[in-house]
């Protein structure tokens, strides 16, 4: 079976051409709606976890560890519904995260200006100059929050399998052409593919048990093996090693924990000017 | 009696037929393997096999020829790519060709049972998995 991740530039195009995917194949539809059972689950506020996806980390606001965090409690529940399979997936960051997962169609809706129109300057008087300033600062924001979330530029085309623009082609041509899509054979879940899903899941599931303690951990997983890599001094290497995989050795279907923890050469430079 | 499955496994690495072969024969399957492609393809073009597991990345013909031929010879087979140098372009390759599934290296056994029951089940034939 196929997974279908929609990316949009207008919420609620994008969301109509889910829902509709979704009823046409038959498969679950998931949206935002998942962050109250992300809430619940994590503890952390609905409003947190929203703003973690609508807006970028700054000094006043959500800090960048804070944004990381979220995250990954949002990745891991949405990659735990994909593991389930037969699900259409709107938003969520999903196409960032499963890049390089066979079996996830993924696709990008471009939207008339009238929609982005409707959604950025929602209650504000907008027009000329000023609205095409709003929709070029839309634009800035999106590739600036996806690049400083998952390092990947979500307006790059070469990240989806299908681009389709609502310019020309119709809500129920875009959903034909998705259905069609997801037919391919290329798209079919396959060993490797749901592999890679299951290594995301463990890798995310990690992340949201040590970011807390370890904000600038890199977590990657392959089968029950993960490798994590944090920066260090030099008396601290050994005793954050040792917790680090204590932690994580605890975490279900992980048998192996591999640390790599590097000079951190900021923190060292700082020390030694003292 | 129940049927019994004929394997072809194809494997440059010798150790790779050596350890696979039993671990596949457990579940009652007849295994044949080939460390050369053109003798596999030779075998494949006298005899209908119900899976060809192949390696990939192997010199002179690669396991995507192998898959080709094979399909072209008995659609009805199922082929089970398997690689040490699986990403995203590759796999969606060998399933547009019509590959059954498709393995990153390593693997352990297990896993190789489990996609052999799966194609079996699509072939109709049940085997059990063999698990440990």
């Amino acid at each position: 079976m196929t997974i279908i991740a929609i990316s949009s530039e207008s919420y609620r195009r994008g969301r109509e051409i889910g829902e509709k995917t979704a009823k046409k194949l038959g498969y679950r539809y998931l949206d935002r709606e998942i962050i109250e059972h992300v809430a619940e689950k994590s503890g952390i506020s609905r409003e947190k976890l929203i703003k973690a996806l609508d807006k970028t980390p700054s000094v006043l606001g959500m800090s960048q560890r804070e944004q990381t965090l979220y995250l990954a409690h949002m990745e891991q529940a949405v990659v735990e519904e994909f593991l389930k399979d037969n699900v259409v997936c709107h938003g969520m960051a999903a196409h960032l995260y499963v890049l390089g997962v066979s079996h996830v169609l993924k696709v990008r809706i471009l939207c008339p200006q009238e929609d982005l129109v409707r959604e950025i300057a929602e209650g504000k008087n907008l027009s000329g100059e000023a609205l095409q300033r709003a929709l070029k600062r839309f634009e800035n924001f999106r590739r600036r929050w996806s690049l400083k979330a998952f390092s990947v530029d979500e307006t790059d085309p070469g990240c989806y399998d299908m681009v389709i623009s609502l310019n020309k082609i119709e809500t129920g041509e875009a959903v034909n052409s998705i259905v069609e899509a997801a037919g391919y054979k290329k798209f079919k879940a396959m060993s490797y593919s749901i592999k890679c899903l299951r290594d995301e899941e463990i890798a995310s599931r990690a992340r949201t048990i040590l970011l807390p303690r370890f904000p600038d951990a890199k977590v990657r997983a392959s089968g029950s093996t993960i490798v994590v890599e944090t920066k260090g001094m030099k008396r601290e290497k050994r005793r954050k090693s040792e917790m680090i995989k204590e932690m994580a050795g605890k975490i279900d279907g992980v048998k192996y924990v591999e640390v790599h923890v590097v000079n951190d050469i900021f923190r060292q430079a700082a020390q030694s000017f003292r | 009696m129940a049927q019994k499955l004929n394997v072809l496994l194809l494997d440059d690495e010798p150790i790779v037929g050596r350890r696979l072969k039993p671990a596949v024969e457990k579940i009652g399957c007849e295994v044949e393997v080939f460390e050369d492609p053109k003798s596999a393809l030779n075998r494949i073009e006298e005899k209908t096999f119900d899976i060809v597991v192949t390696d990939i990345r192997m010199d002179d013909i690669d396991g995507i020829e192998v898959l080709e031929r094979v399909k072209k010879r008995s659609p009805r087979t199922k082929v089970i790519m398997i690689t040490g140098y699986a990403m995203m372009a590759l796999a969606r390759e060998a399933m547009e060709k019509g590959a059954y599934d498709f393995i990153a290296k390593p693997f352990t056994p297990e896993e190789l049972r489990k996609a052999i029951a799966k194609a079996a089940q699509a072939l109709g034939v049940a085997v059990s998995e063999g698990n440990e």
